[in-house]
Parts: C-alpha cells; structure tokens; sequence
C-alpha cells in the first residue's frame, strides 16, 4: 500500500500526473493536480510511480 | 571560467543543433556571462531560478517587446502573479483544450488537402506558421480575414527588421505594439458587445473578488498571447518535423505504435526545446554556482540545456520515444510554467497524427539548407517531398 500525497504550493499545472495516471490524479478547475486515491495498490503502484517521477516540479510524494 | 569556444547566443543566431553548444557550456563554464545577459546551463541552477522569482524575476526589464505596460501574466510575479494565473489557467486546461480539438482536426486536415496531390509543400509555410495562427484566433473568437496581419505583427516583435542588437529592439517593436494595442481595443469592445464562447470572451466576464479586469490588464494578456503563442508552436512543428523527416525509424516508430505519439511529443519537446531560452532579471546581487551576479544583471536560464543535461536525464543524447520518466523543462516550470502548454500539445498532437495519417513517408527536399531562426528555433523555410497519395 502506497500513500499519495501533493504539495500543492509547488503544483503548477503541468498536467504530466493526471495524464499518466489517470486512475490516481485529476484536474482541479484551473488544472492543478487533485488526488483521487490517496491510497493505492497494485498496478495503480506502478501508476503513481510514474507520475511522481514525471512531474517537473517534484510536487508529488509517495510513502 | 574562460572557454567559450563554441558558445553561439541563441538570440543573435540560429543554430541547427544546439545540443553539443549545451553540453560544452554546462562542462566549461555552466553560469557563463554573455553580451546579452548570465546564461544558466545546468538543469539545477536553472530550476532553482525559474522558482526563485524574488531573486530572479520576469518583470519587464528581463526584455523589451516594445510593450508599455507589463505583459500579464509573464511579467508580473507572485504574488500578483496568482490572481492572473486564477482567471486565465482555467481557460487553458487540456480538458478545455480537448473540447477545442475536433475543429483543430479540421483546420488541420484543409490544410493537408490544400497540398497533399501536390507532392510536396514548404511545411513552414504552408502548416507550421498558419495553423497555430488561425487556431489562436478561433480561440479568442477574432475574424479569420485577420490572419496575414497577425503574421506580420507576430514577427514585427519578435523578430524586428533592421534590429542591431537588443539596443534599439524597444524603437523598432513599439510601434508594431502600438498597432496590437488598437487592434485589441477594438476587439475588446466588439467582445463587450456581444459575448460568444470564446477565451476573450471569458476573460471579459471574468471576476476577481468581484472586480473585471480592466481595459488595460485585458489588452496586456491579449498582447502576451500573441507573442507567446503564435511563435512557439510553429517553431515547434519546424523542429520536430525536421527532426521526423531526417530519423525515418522515429518517424516509423509513430506509424507502428499509434499510442507512443503523446509520449514522443514529450520526448520532441526534450530534445528540440524549440523555446530554448527564457529571460530573468537579478533582483539582488547573488552567486550561482561560485558566479557572482549583480542586482539588475539579465539571466538567461538555457531550457535546453536543462533538458540535455546527465544529472536528471541518462543517455541526453539518445532521443527515445519512449522515456520514462521525462520531466523536461520545455515549457519552463516555477510559478511561470507555460500557460499555454496545454493547447501547445494538443496542436502538436492533432498536427503529427493527422499529418502522418495522410503523408506517412516524406522529405527534406534534396539540396535543402536549413537556416534556424534566432531566440526561437523555427526554420526560414522547410521544404518537403512524399509520394503522392
């Protein structure tokens, strides 16, 4: 089990999360990232890996 | 701090393949002071500078587009900066850019037709410096007829006839920007007048703790927006179709594996940068990696030297469609992140599926020598040659 934590002071709107993780991250209205599961599992792992990974402002942290 | 061999300043010339210039200045000398301003190679001093905005601001002595007032939302920082980014991010979403795209499919399939029989046609300027232009003014609902005059004033900015050096660039922008000024006065007014779906249009209606953003704050965001997001998009496509035509097994790669495109735009965008470059203004007197810099002193931070560099990228010179991860800095990053980086990929997308849907295998016409435009990496002219469908 994999917690899913953003900061939200550094998200941007890069959008790289919620478009590589779609299960996991959405857009808020002005396209900042929301988390959807703040708890993941599974393939959704490897998902939130990649999206932690790909952000350009290291905005997300996984525990 | 001596070897600037092999140093070309982007701003005064254009330069086919950057990436070897970015290498030798983050090896020899990663905070270098140009004539034009203290360029940052290193991905690390320049994350932290694109941050940093009280140290190393965007305000508007960073550069002269001949522009009055501050562009809004680039030459403002926070915190003002937010309340601009709050109105205008919204509009700029990639779910608002996706209920955008179907039109784009169009425009980018007539543009297609006007030569695909022909067998071959100047990319430049038949698609790349058309298609982000007439896509801007769907955006914010201006007449079409409107095109060749924005053509002239985009370049008129950013690439003033006659500019000696970045001396005289505010005399030979200002009174192109006194014409964009006009021209989106009376847009505003036409906007006022009868409200559509359109950006201009939101923007007129939108509310910051219940004020309208004033005449003023509404022509200094259309004027960024024609500077911004004009250019960039054609320098884009310049490059990366450059690029496709030159490395047929990339090209290939796309035609075999229809859902790597998102993906390999990311990766294009790594290691073309077609905005190579980004301008800031020292704040204070600080030191960047042992260099001291001095309060008023412009900064350059080199996004694609950040994108090329080993520290955050293995293998920078090997472009793989399929890197994972790829957090590039193309479109910047801090509080100024490209605000239309959404829209960016989402023409970029539309133009390379569409394009290579109908004109799979093309090009560059033999004998060709590309010349790169200075500050953004276009191309003057790219002719290209396929097979006649």
């Amino acid at each position: 089990m994999t917690r899913v934590a953003v900061d939200a002071d550094r998200c941007t709107g890069h959008g790289r999360c919620y478009t590589l993780a779609p299960g996991i991250f959405d857009a808020d209205e002005v396209g900042h990232c929301l988390v959807l599961a703040e708890e993941v599992a599974g393939e959704l792992e490897a998902q939130a890996h990649t999206a932690a990974q790909n952000c350009p402002e290291g905005a997300i942290t996984l525990t | 701090m001596t070897d600037t061999e092999g140093y070309v300043d982007q701003m005064v010339a254009g330069i086919a393949e950057p990436q070897p210039m970015y290498k030798a200045l983050r090896e020899s000398t990663p905070v270098f002071r140009s004539p034009q301003a203290v360029v940052l190679s290193r991905l690390a001093d320049i994350e932290m500078a694109l941050k940093r905005t009280e140290l190393f601001s965007s305000n508007m002595d960073a550069v002269d587009l001949g522009n009055v007032r501050p562009l809004i939302p680039l030459q403002i920082d926070p915190p003002e900066h937010a309340k601009y980014r709050r109105i205008l991010d919204p509009l700029f979403t990639p779910r608002e850019m996706a209920r955008r795209e179907p039109r784009v499919t169009e425009l980018v399939n007539e543009m297609i037709d006007a030569f695909a029989d022909r067998g071959e046609c100047d990319f430049h300027e038949e698609f790349a410096v058309p298609l982000p232009c007439t896509v801007f003014l769907q955006l914010l609902g201006l007449p079409l007829e409107d095109l060749d005059q924005f053509l002239v004033w985009k370049d008129g900015v950013i690439r003033p006839e006659g500019a000696e050096g970045l001396a005289r660039r505010h005399e030979d922008s200002a009174d192109v920007a006194q014409q964009i000024y006009d021209y989106f006065e009376r847009a505003i007014d036409d906007h006022i007048a009868s409200p559509r779906d359109d950006v201009l249009s939101a923007m007129i209606a939108a509310r910051i703790e219940g004020q309208p953003l004033s005449r003023e704050e509404l022509l200094d965001i259309c004027f960024l927006f024609l500077i911004a997001g004009l250019d960039t998009v054609t320098d884009s496509l310049d490059c990366f179709f450059v690029y496709l035509a030159r490395h047929p097994d990339h090209r290939h790669q796309l035609l075999a594996q229809p859902d790597i495109l998102p993906s390999a735009i990311e990766e294009l965008l790594r290691w073309e940068t077609p905005v190579p470059g980004v301008a800031r203004v020292a704040m204070a007197d600080v030191e960047v990696g042992g260099c001291p810099i001095a309060k008023g002193e412009r900064v350059s931070p080199l996004l694609g030297a950040a994108n090329t560099d080993p520290a955050e990228f293995p293998d920078p010179d090997l472009v793989d469609f399929a890197r994972n991860p790829n957090r590039h800095r193309a479109f910047g990053g801090g509080p100024h992140r490209c605000l239309g980086s959404h829209l960016a990929r989402m023409e970029l997308r539309v133009a390379l599926r569409e394009f290579h849907r109908r004109i799979p295998d093309y090009e560059i016409k033999p004998g060709t020598r590309l010349t790169y435009t200075a500050a953004l990496r276009s191309v003057e002219s790219l002719p290209l040659v396929f097979p006649v469908p």
